[in-house]
């Protein structure tokens, strides 16, 4: 397997000059968060206390080995799952408090979904699929954003195919255009490039890498592949269901050495 | 190792088979229940009857020639003094002069009861022998003009306790009398809900007008003495035109007339029990192919680790069996619930059915083994075929399912079938190869086949049919309406299959309903215009009108003309000389012409007057090779010959059949006791209508039975009996059309089941669960209306086909009747929001993660 392009790049300049600025608002943030599986003897915590906030405007990956809880914190932060105690915060709202329409409509309008596979439904195009959360949500489509977003991910002339026409790629690229194109808050990626051959996979970390910087959009991704979190502006390490580490800025070594100490293979 | 695999994988999927297993079991039940009906309601009848005749030894009675009581035909009386004749014979020890005729028993409230449903009997009472099934329970037997013993079943319907004074109408109208007794049978059971009234015998035939006559002579023979040669000496004492039988021999006959009838009872509930079992061996198929191609994975994996494709194909095939068995078996025994459902319906539609045991005949369990366990072989054998063909690498590719299975489009094998369906249908109606036998072959088969044909060719339609269906759906509704409009026609094939189980119902209830509905126009139309008449009174109570009614009607000036209409039975030599059954009706010659229009074209009524003057159908004279002037030799029911001359011809014979003779000719040739079907009669000019009507109904008064209306109240009741009739139908068809929602209901089920992921996915991006919910309730909607169109359009074929095949004389108009179909496409939609209550529930019931995370 040939190693993926690791985006080459200078620190920022602005992240030294405004150090004393105000803290950087939280997109999503987790406070003592705890999910336990099972019960008594057989009891298992997913999730053993964490306490994480991802920065508004930043890529964030989340790595751990198998059973490190990185999906399972995903899943809560996105208002999929609940947890047992501690609290999820989205744009300042506790989602412990909402009920199932409320955190249906919290998906639809402040959270983007990528997942690994089967992103798409299939008897909609490609166009439909991208559009599908704010026609379901009754909102107008922001037709020039749209065109922005297209433009973006270079689906242009796949409008109006079917998932079934498109490539493995194309796919999840019409995939992150639909997290994009109704401006979430947030947009959550759980193993984007999982089933994608490396140079499809390094085209939508590319579009995900752009769409921070060209359009200021957040992202939360789960992955257990460094080259992929090397995208990322912040990388951070979870294992047996608590944050380890953490890694601003990181480069595909830095994680590689990283994920060694924890007993990654 | 298979068996257990095939253990393992029912349990697995429990839901799924559960839903099986309902389909194949109502299918069964219905099956069998039609059988269980037929053969219980048999056995009570021949078990009644041989009761009846049980103490009987010798009937006396006058001979029907040429026809049977099941035409209709009502025997002459024997004349009373023939009872002295017989008790004369050697051997005879007690002769019985019976009779039944009309008495109906009024109620507390002053109505009379059975109203114009089951019989109401007079009888006279004679000391029933100790060994007879039937005694007097309560109190004694009636002594005098005033007394009177009813049966049981009217005490209980009426309340009446012995010493009361109870009215009953009779001929003459209504009397009091005395209830000094009830008598009943010992084991309980009614007959078809009949009520009797006994009267001393010695009174009976002034009281029930039979003076000088008697139906039947009873013959009880001396003990010891040989049945065989009393009878015979009986034989050899009467005049012509009578019989004698023995109490067997009647018993015998009365089973087999009823039996006629009840066959033809059976016939009619096995055609609906066979459309129900076909309905659900489309939705039997149905689930069999999707789940099937729900597990092609499973089974290619199967085949991956080693299984040969003839253990995956027995895998398939026992597991379905197990099923099979276990439903038919369900089945079976449900059809005993379907055959008291039945019942229970017909009853509330006001059929007086006698409580049945239950009678459950080797035959039908048979036949509903062959049913169900054939339906779920047929079903199962092709797709366990093509999934053991899968090639195991199959097991690495998702996209595999439902689709994988199907041959192609079947355009080709589709319109063949269509075409040979549709060809032996019109061959069934139009030629009649063989007759009746012809028509039911032909045109059953051919009706199934022309199902099967549109089934395939409904694949192939179903993707632009389901996506015009589902614009609108989709306009209004949004999104969910999209969804629910391209997941309705993702699988043509699957959504053709599901709406053809509805398509079946749905096409038979309009073709009937085209049929009633022509019936009923063509009838009042034909009505409108052959009778004159201001007013028409009919007869309630199944054994026509007393005298008394015609003869105060004639008595009222406010009437200008006035006739009633009787009829006889007889024959007259057919075309090929061999004598021909026909029914002739007797008219008042004199009134006729003013109260009907049946198109006379040649001669006219008064030809009647002479006394053998008949007039003749056109067509029937034309067959019969028969002219105005020529003489035909007719023999009445009785054994009495006439030669009588046709008077003239007529062009319609909608009213009262083929032949009209006087009421004169009619009295001199026949001894029944006279009774008539209807009564017609006009308004004289220069009376009000309100004057009329009051007249008219104070000389009907005394007679409950006689039931007067105008012609426009007439031709409403008509209207009414045929919305009946297609009620019955509809409810016959009911549990096919319950079937086809249910077919509904469980593909939707497993679609929601196969779609986990999506619908996962789908809520992960926003969508609601009322959004969700919708877009299934709407899927189902597009598929119901889909049935329901092609139902629609195929049906109003057969039927416009159906109704162009009888006479004109019975349909000459088509009416397509609009209103009903509108109110089966609304019942439709509602009902298909019902089935989709269940899949919508379980699809918006899921976690999200989990669906997700669903491989």
């Amino acid at each position: 397997m040939k190693p993926l392009r690791e985006r080459d790049r200078l620190p920022r300049m602005s992240s030294v000059l405004d150090a004393p600025a105000a803290p950087p608002v939280a997109a999503a943030e987790a406070t003592d968060a705890r999910k336990i599986y099972g019960s008594g003897d057989a009891q298992v915590a997913a999730l053993a206390g964490v306490t994480f906030a991802c920065e508004q405007g930043k890529f964030t990956a989340i790595m751990g080995p198998s059973g490190s809880g990185k999906s399972t914190l995903l899943h809560c932060l996105a208002g999929l799952d609940s947890l047992t105690s501690g609290s999820v915060q989205i744009d300042g709202v506790d989602l412990s408090r909402l009920n199932d329409k409320q955190l249906t409509e919290l998906r639809r309008t402040k959270v983007g979904f990528v997942f690994q596979a089967f992103n798409l439904i299939p008897t909609l195009t490609a166009k439909e699929n991208m559009q599908l959360p704010m026609m379901l949500g009754g909102d107008a489509v922001d037709e020039a954003w749209f065109d922005q977003v297209v433009a973006t991910v270079g689906l242009k002339d796949r409008l109006k195919h079917r998932p079934s026409e498109l490539s493995g790629g194309q796919q999840q690229r019409v995939a992150v255009a639909r997290a994009l194109a109704s401006k979430p808050r947030i947009i959550f990626a759980d193993e984007p490039t999982g089933n994608l051959d490396s140079n499809s996979g390094g085209e939508i970390l590319s579009f995900m890498r752009s769409a921070v910087d060209e359009l200021g959009q957040t992202i939360v991704m789960v992955t257990h592949d460094p080259y992929s979190a090397a995208y990322a502006d912040r990388v951070v390490f979870l294992a047996d269901g608590l944050v380890v580490a953490e890694i601003v800025d990181p480069t595909a070594d830095q994680i590689i050495d990283q994920m060694k100490q924890i007993g990654h293979a | 190792m298979i068996f257990t695999l095939a253990r393992k994988s029912l349990t697995a999927r429990w839901g799924r088979n559960v839903f099986i297993a309902l389909a194949i079991a109502f299918g069964v039940s219905f099956v069998s229940g039609s059988f269980v009906l037929a053969d219980s309601v048999r056995a009570t009848f021949d078990e009644l009857f041989d009761d009846l005749t049980a103490t009987l030894d010798l009937q006396v009675r006058a001979q029907l020639q040429g026809v049977n009581e099941t035409d209709g035909a009502v025997r002459d009386p024997v004349p009373a003094p023939l009872l002295d004749v017989v008790a004369a014979v050697p051997g005879v020890s007690k002769v019985e002069g019976q009779f039944s005729r009309f008495a109906q028993i009024v109620d507390r409230d002053g109505d009379a009861i059975g109203g114009g449903g089951p019989p109401t009997f007079g009888f006279a009472w004679y000391d029933p022998p100790p060994d007879s099934v039937f005694q007097l329970d309560e109190g004694v037997a009636p002594v005098g003009p005033d007394q009177v013993v009813i049966d049981r079943p009217a005490a209980d319907l009426t309340d009446y306790r012995v010493g009361d004074t109870i009215p009953i109408i009779v001929d003459t109208g209504l009397r009091d009398f005395t209830l000094v007794g009830i008598a009943g049978r010992e084991d309980g059971q009614d007959v078809g809900g009949a009520t009797t009234s006994f009267f001393d015998a010695a009174f009976a035939a002034e009281i029930l007008s039979a003076e000088g006559v008697f139906d039947t002579l009873d013959v009880t023979i001396d003990d010891g003495a040989d049945l065989d040669t009393v009878k015979q000496a009986v034989a050899a004492a009467l005049p012509d035109n009578t019989e004698v039988l023995t109490g067997q021999e009647v018993g015998d006959e009365t089973s087999d007339q009823l039996g006629t009838i009840i066959n033809a009872f059976g016939t009619g509930l096995l055609i609906f029990a066979l459309v129900t079992a076909f309905v659900s061996a489309f939705i039997i198929n149905n689930v069999f192919g999707i789940t099937i191609g729900q597990r092609l994975r499973e089974l290619a994996l199967l085949r991956s680790i080693g299984a040969n494709a003839k253990q995956v194909r027995r895998l398939i095939v026992i597991e379905a069996m197990i099923v099979a068995v276990i439903a038919t078996v369900g089945g079976v025994f449900g059809g005993l619930l379907v055959a008291q459902l039945i019942i229970w319906l017909f009853n509330q539609a006001g059929a007086g059915f006698p409580s049945v045991d239950m009678l459950l005949l080797p035959r039908t369990v048979i036949v509903s083994v062959i049913i169900g366990i054939g339906v779920v072989l047929m079903s199962v054998v092709l797709p366990a075929r093509r999934a053991s063909r899968i090639p195991p690498v199959a097991a690495m590719r998702p996209e595999l399912g439902f689709e994988a299975l199907t041959a192609g489009k079947r355009l080709v094998g589709g319109a063949v079938t269509t075409g040979i369906g549709v060809t032996m249908f019109l061959v069934g109606l139009f030629v009649r190869p063989g007759g009746t036998p012809g028509l039911a072959l032909f045109g059953g088969v051919g009706a199934l086949l022309t199902f099967v044909g549109i089934t395939s060719l409904s694949t192939t339609v179903a993707l632009p049919v389901s996506r015009a269906i589902g614009a609108p759906i989709e306009k209004i509704f949004g999104v969910p309406g999209k969804i629910a409009r391209d997941n309705a026609s993702r699988s043509p094939r699957r959504t053709a299959r599901t709406a053809s189980a509805l398509m079946i119902g749905v096409a038979l209830i309009s073709a009937a309903a085209v049929f009633a509905y022509s019936l009923r126009d063509t009838f009042t139309s034909v009505l409108e215009n052959s009778i004159n008449a201001d007013y028409i009174v009919t007869d309630q109570s199944f054994v026509g009108l007393p005298p008394a009614v015609a003869e105060s009607l004639y008595s009222i000036p406010e009437l200008s003309a006035v006739s009633p209409l009787r009829a006889i039975r007889g024959t007259v030599p057919g075309a090929d000389g061999s004598p021909e059954g026909i029914s002739i009706a007797a008219v008042d010659p004199v009134t006729i012409p003013d109260l009907v229009n049946l198109d006379v074209s040649e001669g006219d009524f008064g030809g009647l007057e002479s006394g053998n003057g008949v007039m003749v159908y056109r067509e029937t004279a034309a067959d019969l090779r028969l002219g105005t002037g020529d003489s035909v030799d007719v023999t009445y029911q009785n054994g009495t010959e006439a030669t009588l001359v046709v008077s003239g011809l007529f062009d319609d014979n909608s009213l009262d059949g083929d032949w009209y003779i006087s009421l004169d000719e009619m009295s001199n040739v026949s001894d029944q006791a006279v009774r008539d079907q209807f009564i017609l009669a006009r308004v004289a000019e220069g009376v009000t209508p309100e004057q009329a009507s009051a007249a008219v109904e104070a000389a009907v008064a005394t007679f409950p039975q006689a039931q007067l209306q105008d012609n426009a109240e007439f031709r409403a009741e008509v209207s009414g009996q045929i919305d009946q009739f297609l009620a019955l139908i509809t409810i016959l068809l009911s549990f096919a059309i319950a079937l086809s929602f249910f077919g509904i209901a469980v593909t939707l089920a497993l679609s929601v089941f196969e779609r986990t992921r999506e619908i996962g996915l789908l809520r992960a991006v926003g969508m609601s669960r009322r959004q969700l919910r919708r877009s299934i309730r709407w899927e189902a909607v597009i598929v119901a209306i889909f049935g329901v169109v092609v139902g629609a359009v195929v049906g109003l074929g057969m039927g416009i086909a159906l109704s162009m095949a009888v006479p004109d004389t019975v349909i000459s108009q088509i009416t397509v009747p609009v209103p009903i179909l509108i109110f089966v496409v609304i019942f439709a939609v509602i009902a298909a929001v019902l089935a989709a209550w269940y899949p919508a529930r379980k699809a918006s019931k899921m976690d999200v993660l989990q669906a997700i995370a669903t491989e």
